[in-house]
Formats: C-alpha cells, structure tokens, sequence
C-alpha cells in the first residue's frame, strides 16, 4: 500500500492536502483517468511512468515520459527517502513512510501554467512592445532640431563673444564646428548662389552680417564700391521718388535662386518710367514701357566745336530737327572719299595689301579704312590725321620741296618749321636732300657773312616764311581743304578752329560694335550721299527695330528687354552733369 | 435624424467649404501676385511671408488635436468637429505650403520640413481611409463580441481541448498543446525554455490543428472515437474564433499603426519648422 499526498493550492491561495491510498505493486502514472497515479497536466504523457512496490523497496521506471530523480535523468530508479523526481511539471517526493505504508509521496504541481491571457490582449493593443508614440515623436523632435538647428548654428555660437561660455566650452564647440566643416549650416541655404557670388562659398557671414537683420546695402557696397547712382538725388521728387531713393539693392538683386543676380526686370524699370514725371517733375526723359510697343525716338548727345561746354540732347523725329547738325568745324565729303572708282593715291605704287585697284595709282577707300572698332568692342577708334589722312592730304609746303611737310596740329610749331627751314637755307646750310627754291638768296660758298649780311638774309627768308604760311592757311587752301581758319595777331600768324567730334553719341547704351559684326556698317550709317560734315549717320529706334523687339519674344528677332541696351547703375552725369566727356573731341591728331 | 455622421460630412462639410475657399484663395494669391523683377515666387516676397505665417499657424492649430482630444472637459467644439477641420485643413495646407514655397525645392532643411509635412498629410490620408472603413470591417467581423470576450473564450476552449486530450493518446495532445497559446507547449523556466513534447515548439493555427485532429482521429475506435469528436467540435470552435480574433488584431493595428508613423513624423515636421523660420531670419 502507498500513501499519495496530492499539494495544491485553493483560490485563496492556501495550501490544499489531498491524501490517497492505493493498494497494489504497480502503479501507473499519468496524465489519464485512468492512471493510478494521475497528473493532469498536458506537459505530462499518457503513460508517462510506473512504480514497483515490493517488500525490498519502491523503484520507479519510466515509459513513454521523462524521469528526473534528484535532478539526474534516470531510466529507473530505486526510491530512497527524500529522493525527488521530476514528472513533467510536477515534483514527487519520497516522505518517510507511516506505520503499515510501503512508500509515501507528496505531489506537488512545480510549474504551473502561464495565463497568456493578459499578454495576448496588450498585443492586441499595441501596448506590449515597447512602441511610444510619445518616445518616437521626442526621439523626431529632437533630432531634427540637433541636425538642422544645433549643429548648423555651432559656428556662429562660437563666434559670438558676449555668449557666457566658459573657454573650455568655447574651444569645444568651435572643434566641433570645425570637425562638421560646415557641412550642417549648407542645409540652411535656401538654393544655389549666382555665379558671380559663388566666390563666397560657405561664409553666409560676408553678406549676412548681422544676425535676424536683412542683408544690408552696406554689404553689398564693401565690394560694389565704384557703383553709381542711378539717377541724382535732386532729381527725385514726390512719395515715389523717395521711395525709390529708400529702395534696398535686395528689392532688385535676389540671391540663392541659381540665377545671375543682376536681373532683368524689365517691369522694375517700368514701374517709374512708364510715368517717369510721377517720380522726377524735372525729368526730362520721356515715358518708357517696352523697346517694342513703347519706347521714344532716340535722344543724340552733340557737340559744339564753338561752344565747348554745351552738350545738346537732341532727340531723333522724321523728319529730322533742324538742331540735328554736328557743329565739329570740319569739312568733310563721305560721297566723295567713298567713290567707288578709287581716288588717286600720292602712293599709289607702293603695294598696301588691299588697297589697290588694277589701275595701281587709284585707292578705292571703305569705312575700315578709317574707322576700326576699338580692342575693347565697344567703340569706334577716332580718325587721326596722321593715320587716315595725311597719306593724300599731304602737308608739303614748298613745291619743289616734297620731302618737308608742316607738323599737324600746332599752328605754333607749323610758322616756326617755316622760319627755321628758310632761315636755314637763306644761311646758305642747304641740305644734301633738298633742292632750294628759286627764289631763295643764294650764298657764294666759302663767303663769311658780315653781321649786316646776316639780319638782311634772315629777313628775306622771314619774308619767304610768312609768304608760305599765309599760301598753306589761306590761298592754296592746305588748311582749309578740312578745317576753318582765322587770322591771330600772334606768333602763328593763323589759327584753326577747334574741332570737336562726337565720338559717344548715345552715351547711355551698352552698344558694342563687336556684337553686331553680322552687319554691314552702312546697314546703320549709310553716309554714302552726304557731301557734308554736319550730316549725322545715326540710326534711329526703326532701323534697331528691324531686328530688335521687346521683351516679349518674337521669332526670328532679338529679345530686348531694357537691360540689353541700358545698365542701371551706370550714372547720370552724362544727362545732367558737366560734359566731361573722354575723347569727345581730340585736337591733337 | 441621423444617428452617424462621418467626419468628412461634419456640419454638411463645413470645413471642407473652408479648406477649399482658403486653398482658393491663396491660389488666386498666388496668380495674380506678380513677383518683382524676373525672379521665381517664392517665400521671400510679401506673398511668400503671408502664406508661411499662415502655414506655420495652421500646423500649430493642427497639432493642437492631441491635446484637444485629450481634454474631455473642454467645451473648445466638439472632437468630431476638430478632427473634420484637422483633415481638411491639413489638405489645404498642400495648397499653401507648396504656393509658400514657390515650387522651389533642394537639399536643404527648407525641403526638409516641406517633405516631412507631406509624409504627415499623405500618412493622414490613410488614417482617414482607415477610421472611414475599418470600424465597420471591425463591426462586421465581432458582431457583438468584442476582444475582451472572445479571448477569454478562445482560453476556456484551450482549457477544454486540454482536457479533453489528457485522456487521448500523446500525439493528440502534442497537436492541442501545440495550438494552445496556454498549453503546455513550453515548459517555461525562465531563460531557459525546455521543450519536453515529441515534435518540438512549432506552433499549430488552430486550422491546422482541427485537420490534423480528422486526419489522426480517422483511426480511434470507440470511447476514443467519440472523446476525439467532442476534441475536433470544440477545436473548430475555437479555429472560427481565432480567426475572427486574428482579423480583429489586423484590422485594429491598421486602425491604430498609422498614428505611430503620423504623430511622430508631425513633432520632427515641428522642429524642422523651427529650424526653417530660424535659420531663414538668422541669415535674412
């Protein structure tokens, strides 16, 4: 017989004593009814083990489970007092037998079952694993504001000195700063830079000089030091012509866009000049909306050879204004140089490459013959007598002499040439080249002149000298074939008027010559017919038209909004200041 | 009278004639506006400025949800309202942050922000798809269960199957521990799992295991036979349960999971705002 005390415990959670006894030498064990022994629980098998009973001792062996007695996995095994066995979850152990018993065991449930019940459900809910909403959203928080806030504004931490930052603290941020190399302040900029200020790379500082505080002109001017004005203060008038003078360089110049920074804001410029006396009353420029569909005839800054400080704004109209006359106290003949049967040329053997015609005497002249455009493309270089002229129009002052020639230009140095040339030979020091004119004085050779001889010689040739002077300026017209000469009671005897020629006719365009090397020259001066100076071969806005529009484009033609001919900052001396204009007239050549 | 109202027709669409006047109006706004010069719009103009005053404003107002939601005392509108002008509103708000920004767009923290408030709203959409559809799908799958009677079911049924197949030979009772969360599939010491069943810890769909209860049953005869029925009519049980928990689960992660993505993804969306307006006036 065996006792089998079952160990459970009640909902209260006290331990519950159910004793049994059992007859018999074998017993079975396991999870069934039908079990002697039974052990309900899935984890143990159906006929998990037996125990033997005999007078010699219990022994249990295992079937179909798995035995541990004392912790060791065992087959079989003889039971001694206190011994353990592991069944499944259960623990059977061996008790000192009571009075009449052959084996007496406590059996007590080792390792209950987990209710999953609870876990399942917080599954269910999102709850079990360890996701927070509120932990991701600090996690995103915080980490974009270190990456894109923290780190890129390092830099300008540690540059700022009234921060109270211990210097430990300042050498570590600023090693930091350096470590990042500016990488996390490019995620602050809003676009690329234009070209012109990719110089600047990362230092946001050179423009962006004090923090919270739009760019300020100041910054741009560091560098744009030579920038003009684009119209006189005095001319501004009115709430709008203040506003304009309060404009800011970032209101037209947008920065960050990728773009060239100087924009083409046709509309910006309209803004005043579609009413310009709204923002001037003294404007004296006329109303401007677009190169095509609203632009005025072209204004012609001309000069007066007489009146040396007057620059006269004409504007272009058909038909022209009487006032539209260059006043350079020239004469000049285009129809006549541009003969197209050449004009005898004084040179006309000597080979210059393109400048002969078949007839090897006659020059057949086309504008490049006189008028380059300068290195820079711009402008057209000025005549200069002694390269475009005077290889015809010599200035040989004595017919049988044509090695001599007057100098050109100082009418000073023109009556002292004569002096001394005649002077010369009247001394009787005739140079081997020269043969001396008819009606010189002669010297015997070898004669020793008295003081008296001297000053009579020196007379004469004094005499021949004026009588020269006077035949160059005044009756064989060597002077006045180009220029207007006057009688002066000095020295020079005569004086030629001033000449001053246009050179910059349209001083507020950005024309350039090189630019329009597709066109003929006479597509836009045609000087062919005119037998005078005072012509003017200027074109007028219809001939720029034939190929320019506005800036609305048009197929086949060239888009022109203001800023292709006109450049906002480039002053306005020349429409309202003194005409200290370069090389507008230059005597000397 | 109506007893439902979705949240898109709160108020005969309220918001939704708000949110489209606003859109509206800042695309009318942004046609006429006209740039100065030859520049592109965009944030720097006074158009620009006006339309992230009212972006950021907006985004604010929307995040304010979570904490409206959570006041049950407030008498700021009802919830249902909030959350009809949070959808709308936070649509428009595509309009606004888009014409704001001029269609500009780069590798920069400005982008950054823009791109975060679209996975925000794109993640919205969903939601609003998932708490116009999944409630029902839910209601029709639970009828008038709910998780928190179904699972305590689904645990007596394991207790039963268990019980029943204390008396059925070993290979049934490894196939009903095997498909019982609480069975005894795991010997369970802590850091140390012991599987002490023939065919190891696989685990078993309740599905599975009512076929391989036919299949090996098909053999019992007698008391077997019918202790094995009783096992396979309560495992079938159980199985339509399951299933029904299992589609609840899904359908009620799906309910909930966006949220995870939404409201996260709307705090880093803020700091990037932050960073944005900061780093746009530090260097103005």
């Amino acid at each position: 017989m065996i006792l089998v005390t079952f160990v459970s415990v009640n909902a209260r959670g006290q331990p519950q004593r159910d004793q049994r006894r059992l007859t018999g030498t074998s017993f079975s064990v396991g999870r069934g009814t039908k079990a002697n022994i039974q052990l309900p629980d899935g984890r143990v098998r159906l006929d998990h083990a037996h125990l033997l009973v005999s007078d010699a001792g219990a022994t249990i062996v295992a079937d179909a489970g798995e035995l541990r007695v004392n912790g060791r996995k065992v087959q079989t095994s003889r039971l001694a007092d206190g011994d353990s066995v592991e069944v499944g979850p259960y623990l059977l152990r061996v008790e000192p037998p009571p009075a009449g018993v052959d084996l007496a065991l406590t059996v007590t449930l080792a390792q209950p079952r987990i209710s999953r019940l609870r876990k399942a459900l917080l599954m269910v809910y999102l709850s079990l694993p360890r996701l927070s909403k509120r932990r991701l959203s600090y996690v995103a928080f915080v980490s974009v504001i270190v990456i894109f806030l923290v780190l890129p504004s390092l830099p300008e931490l540690e540059k700022k000195a009234d921060l109270p930052m211990s210097g430990g603290k300042r050498a570590m941020v600023k090693e930091i700063s350096t470590l990042l190399g500016g990488g996390f302040s490019q995620t602050w900029t809003p676009g690329p830079l234009s070209p012109s200020h990719q110089i600047f790379g990362e230092s946001c500082r050179t423009c962006h000089q004090i923090p919270f505080v739009p760019v300020r002109d100041a910054a741009c001017l560091d560098c744009h030091k030579t920038l003009k004005e684009h119209v006189a203060r005095s001319m501004l008038t009115g709430a709008r012509g203040l506003a304009f003078l309060e404009a800011r360089c970032t209101e037209c110049h947008s920065e960050h866009k990728g773009l060239p920074i100087a924009p083409r804001a046709q509309d910006r410029c309209a803004d005043c000049h579609r009413d310009i006396k709204t923002v001037g009353v003294k404007a004296q420029s006329e109303n401007v909306t677009d190169f095509r569909t609203g632009h005025p005839q072209f204004r012609l800054s001309l000069l007066d050879a007489n009146h040396p400080d007057v620059v006269k704004r004409v504007r272009q109209a058909n038909p022209p204004s009487p006032d539209m006359v260059e006043h350079s106290n020239l004469k000049f003949n285009h129809a006549l140089h541009l003969n197209p049967n050449g004009l005898r040329d004084p040179e006309g053997r000597r080979d210059a490459a393109g400048m002969r015609d078949a007839q090897g005497n006659r020059t057949v002249l086309t504008c490049p013959s006189c008028h380059k455009v300068e290195q820079d493309g711009q402008l057209v270089a000025p005549v200069s007598m002694e390269k475009h002229c005077r290889r015809c129009h010599s200035l040989a002052f004595e017919p049988q002499v044509t090695q001599r020639q007057v100098p050109h230009g100082n009418e000073e140095l023109v009556a002292t040439t004569l002096r001394e040339f005649y002077a010369r030979l009247a001394l009787g020091d005739t140079p081997p080249d020269i043969h001396p004119p008819s009606d010189m004085p002669r010297m015997r050779p070898g004669a020793v002149l008295t003081y008296e001889d001297r000053q009579r010689v020196l007379a004469l040739a004094q005499q021949k000298a004026d009588r020269v002077l006077n035949e160059l300026y005044d009756t064989r017209g060597v002077c006045t074939t180009c220029h207007q000469v006057n009688r002066s009671a000095d020295a020079a005897g005569w004086r030629v008027a001033p000449v001053r020629i246009a050179r910059v006719w349209m001083p507020h365009t950005l024309f350039r010559h090189a630019d329009h090397a597709t066109q003929t020259c006479t597509s836009c001066h045609d000087v062919r017919d005119s037998k005078r100076a005072e012509d003017i071969a200027m074109p007028d806005i219809a001939q720029c038209r034939q190929c320019h529009v506005g800036a609305q484009p048009v197929l086949g033609q060239v888009t022109s909004d203001c800023a292709r001919c006109h450049n906002f900052h480039s002053g306005h001396e020349i429409w309202h200041g003194a005409p200290k204009l370069p090389a507008h007239a230059d005597r000397s050549k | 009278m109506r007893w439902h109202e979705s949240i898109l027709e709160f108020k005969s669409g309220r918001y939704m004639k708000l949110a489209l006047v606003l859109s509206l109006a800042a695309i009318a706004a942004y046609v006429w506006h006209e740039p100065p010069g030859h520049l592109k719009p965009s944030g720097g103009t006074w158009l620009g400025y006006t339309l992230g005053t009212v972006g950021a404003v907006l985004i604010l107002w929307l995040m304010l949800l979570g904490v409206r939601k959570r006041r049950y005392r407030s008498s700021a509108g009802a919830v249902q309202g909030w959350t009809s002008a949070h959808i709308y509103i936070g649509t428009s708000l595509l309009v606004i942050a888009s014409l704001h920004c001029g269609f500009e767009f780069g590798w920069n923290v400005h982008t950054l922000a823009y791109m975060l408030m679209l996975l925000v709203i794109v993640s919205g959409f969903f939601g609003v798809y998932a708490y116009l559809r999944y409630p029902e799908l839910m209601t029709d799958n639970m009828g008038a269960e709910s998780l928190d009677t179904v699972l305590p079911k689904i645990a007596d049924l394991d207790r039963k199957c268990l019980q029943l197949a204390l008396d059925l030979p070993d290979e049934v009772n490894a196939i009903v521990a095997k498909s019982t969360r609480s069975g005894p599939r795991e010997n369970t010491k802590p850091g140390r799992p012991r599987w002490n069943l023939p065919g190891g810890a696989r685990r078993l769909t309740a599905r599975d295991a009512v076929k391989a209860l036919r299949r090996v049953g098909s053999k019992f005869k007698g008391e077997q036979a019918v202790l094995n029925g009783k096992l396979l009519a309560e495992m079938t049980r159980k199985s339509v349960m399951v299933d029904q928990v299992r589609r609840d689960m899904r359908l009620r992660a799906k309910l909930k999971g966006w949220l995870y993505v939404h409201v996260p993804l709307s705090f880093a969306l803020l700091a990037a705002l932050i960073a944005h307006i900061v780093s746009e006036f530090f260097f103005w």
